[in-house]
């Protein structure tokens, strides 16, 4: 049976989640879980372990230990079941570049299922909505960096996912179509899908997460609502999230100046 | 006419400082120059004796003949940066000087200048040296002769130059460029099969062809042999077809480098937009079949084909068949044996096609999707299947001539129930031993290969053995008419074997995909070198 929007069940369950690069710990016992149609911000330093973790979630990388259930299914044992719920842009983009852009999303439909109708009528209307239709038929080896990161945001839309994962959904889009994402994200959030995210922009968590975990040196250091993380870090609550994050993840911001610039 | 010499003494003087101040380059050109010289004495050796024998044999073919070289000449420098995938193009590239308020005719003429002072022009020069004595009857006429070679020179530059600068500005443009760089290779593919159509009697069209052309006028009509027509006309003393023929020569240089100045203008100042390659419809960007299976069937061929290096060696794989089929031409083998040898080549070749290797980064989207891995097993075996059809056509002509005409289904179906199989068995090679994808940012070919280790190999091997002990009694079916004598009896043994090596490779796939489930995640960071 299909959890309910209301259901105790959580999107996303991820529990002492594990994973060794030889003798590297890059994510180290990881445990938190993302309720339903939540907009969830996952955030660190470079390297420290966002982009592992979400390979792990979303079933692309084997962990050394631990546990993920994403909408009440085992990871491990219902991996095409979890593939059918769940959306992913990745932050490498390894996009089909001998394809156009339609016949992308097309194949995309396809092979989440689609009928040729359906895939027909939702490629145009994403191709339209994130302004590609009049590149529909370009190669995405043509494509600029910030086209190809729409189109594989359009890819992982196209079949309506309950959760949707997204590493750096934001990087080299333009403002226009970065707002166009953004106001897309929040309504998929009101509908109820859940979104986990990873981002350096922390202005953009700050207005769009509900939730946050903020990870480092492969541990998570902190998790909760802002105002709870505020209180849990003794911070007041106008701090940004920038002077919060820079707290957790302990930055040693070089202050020197340089006397021999300018 | 002074900016024309400024500029030529510009770039000689930018050369020479580039060579100084680059180690490497004059390491290059000091490794480079004992070859040059020995190219320059051994080319002026053969045009001044060469010539002079062949006057004194046959005086009437000398300028059929030289017509001809000089014609062989100027196609394959005008080809080169074709050959070379657009690289040579730059050497014609005079863009850093567009900002200058230059007339683009001054700007190609003082590059055609400036490039006679590159190494392997200077070495040429002793050549048309030995070639004007070798053509002059009287030592008075042998300015005549070197002017006539300098034109012919000169045209061959200019040419060049001008199917350099354009090729360049093709080359802007990525589809341009993709086209280029494949019809490169299909010249590199049909040089590389010259030998062998010259050893298995084909040359003798050549040859006759050759004969035909020299025997004709049609050399007359080309502009790199006008400058030799000059050439030998002068060293006869023949003043007015010598005027004739460089007048004629001189022109064709002149409209050579209004043609480069044309593109220069066009390429860079932008007043005319080469444009994108013809678009496609938007009806053609549906994917055509229904299934997960179907549709990575379609987006391989579809990437395939517009990777014009991947469409290159769906060609290059018929040098092996070819080859084949030369030996067997020969007699080294018996036609029946052969074509039955042929067949099973042409299916076991597709062991090794490595079922994820098209993906390249790409497999990590792959097994993104929620698709059944046997559908993903089939529709890549069955891309790997319509990739070989040009091979598979070549086992079908070569049973078409090669062989009685009753032997062709049997060899159609031997061929497919092996391909059924090695690919079947290859899904294993596939999964076990999986080749790490070229990191983003790295070129297709890097990391590709020779990173399966020893164990690998002998896994293949023997994996390989027993493919073609699986497919044994399928193919000994298919052809059990013919050792029988009763060819009828294929209407019963050709279906039979067909569905016997399908419900072997359905029972591999099956397998294949089971252990693909298991080992997916490890599959994916061999792949993505993860670890």
């Amino acid at each position: 049976m299909e959890p309910s929007a209301a259901s105790p069940v959580p999107a996303i369950a991820v529990q002492g989640l594990t994973k060794l690069f030889r003798e590297k710990r890059a994510v180290d016992d990881i445990t938190f879980s993302v309720a339903r149609g939540r907009f969830f911000g996952f955030l660190g330093p470079n390297g420290a372990g966002k982009s592992t973790t979400i390979k792990m979630l979303t079933g692309l990388l084997r962990p050394t230990a631990g546990e993920v259930r994403i909408e009440g299914r085992d990871l491990r044992r219902e991996l095409l079941e979890v593939k059918r719920l769940i959306g992913v842009l990745p932050e490498e983009l390894p996009l089909y570049e001998r394809l156009s852009g339609e016949e992308y999303l097309h194949f995309a439909a396809r092979m989440y299922g689609l009928g040729r109708e359906e895939a027909r009528r939702r490629t145009d209307e994403l191709l339209d909505f994130l302004s590609l239709a009049e590149d529909r038929g370009t190669l995405v080896l043509d494509y600029s960096q910030g086209m190809k990161k729409k189109l594989a945001l359009a890819a992982a839309l196209i079949h309506s996912p309950r959760v949707l994962f997204l590493d750096e959904p934001l990087n080299g889009i333009d403002p226009v179509s970065g707002r166009v994402v953004t106001d897309l994200l929040r309504r998929l959030a009101a509908k109820g899908v859940t979104l986990f995210f990873t981002t350096h922009v922390l202005d953009v968590v700050e207005r769009l997460c509900d939730e946050v975990a903020v990870i480092d040196r492969g541990r998570i250091v902190a998790q909760g609502t802002l105002d709870e993380i505020r209180a849990q870090r003794a911070v007041g609550h106008d701090a940004s999230l920038e002077d919060v994050f820079l707290k957790l993840v302990q930055a040693d911001v070089v202050r020197r100046d340089l006397a021999w610039l300018g | 006419m002074a900016r024309l010499i400024a500029l030529v003494l510009l770039r000689w003087k930018m050369d020479l400082r580039a060579l100084g101040a680059a180690r490497e380059r004059g390491l290059g050109l000091l490794i480079a120059l004992p070859g040059l010289l020995a190219f320059s004495l051994v080319g002026s050796f053969f045009a001044l004796v060469g010539v002079r024998g062949l006057r004194g044999a046959d005086e009437a073919a000398v300028l059929p003949l030289l017509s001809l070289l000089a014609t062989g000449v100027g196609v394959t420098w005008c080809l080169s940066p074709l050959l070379t995938g657009f690289a040579l193009s730059e050497t014609h590239d005079p863009s850093r000087l567009m900002h200058f308020p230059v007339p683009p005719g001054t700007l190609v003429a003082s590059s055609l200048l400036a490039n006679l002072a590159q190494p392997f022009v200077l070495a040429e020069l002793p050549i048309l040296a030995a070639l004007s004595l070798a053509l002059a009857d009287r030592l008075v006429f042998v300015p005549l002769c070197a002017l006539g070679a300098l034109l012919a020179f000169f045209t061959i530059l200019a040419a060049a130059q001008a199917v350099g600068l354009l090729l360049h500005g093709l080359s802007r443009n990525r589809r341009w460029q993709d086209v280029g760089l494949f019809v490169g290779l299909g010249i590199g593919f049909v040089l590389s099969l010259l030998p062998l159509l010259l050893l298995s009697g084909a040359g003798g069209p050549v040859r006759a062809f050759l004969r035909v052309l020299l025997r004709s006028e049609l050399l007359a009509l080309s502009p790199f042999a006008w400058g030799v027509r000059a050439a030998v006309a002068g060293g006869r003393g023949e003043l007015a077809p010598f005027a004739l023929a460089a007048t004629a020569a001189a022109i064709a240089i002149a409209a050579f480098l209004g043609a480069s100045a044309l593109v220069l203008q066009r390429v860079y100042r932008g007043e005319v937009d080469l444009g994108p390659a013809r678009g496609r419809s938007a009806g053609a960007a549906r994917m055509l079949f229904a299934s997960a299976l179907g549709a990575v069937l379609e987006k391989d061929v579809r990437a395939a084909w517009r990777d014009p290096a991947l469409k290159a060696s769906l060609f290059m794989g018929l040098l092996g068949p070819l080859i084949f089929l030369y030996l067997l031409s020969r007699g080294s083998l018996g036609r029946s044996g052969g074509i039955l040898a042929l067949a099973v080549f042409v299916g076991a070749a597709a062991f090794g096609s490595n079922a994820f290797g098209l993906e390249r980064r790409g497999v990590g989207l792959l097994f993104s999707f929620p698709v059944p891995r046997w559908q993903v097993l089939a529709g890549k075996n069955a891309a790997a299947v319509v990739l070989r059809l040009p091979v598979l056509l070549v086992l079908f002509t070569a049973s078409l001539f090669l062989a009685p005409l009753s032997q062709l289904p049997a060899a159609v179906v031997v061929g497919l129930v092996t391909l059924l199989v090695a690919l079947g068995a290859d899904n294993f090679v596939s999964i076990l031993f999986p080749v790490a994808a070229p990191a983003p940012g790295q070129p297709a070919s890097a990391g590709m290969g020779g990173r399966r280790g020893l164990g690998a190999v002998a896994f293949t091997a023997a994996l390989l053995g027993g493919a073609l002990a699986l497919a044994a009694p399928f193919v000994f079916l298919a052809w059990l008419p013919l050792l029988l004598g009763r060819p009828g009896l294929w209407w019963a043994t050709l279906p039979l074997a067909l569905a016997g090596a399908l419900a072997t490779y359905a029972m591999l796939v099956a397998a294949a995909a089971r252990l693909l489930e298991r080992r997916e995640p490890v599959l994916l960071e061999r792949i993505l070198e993860e670890a």
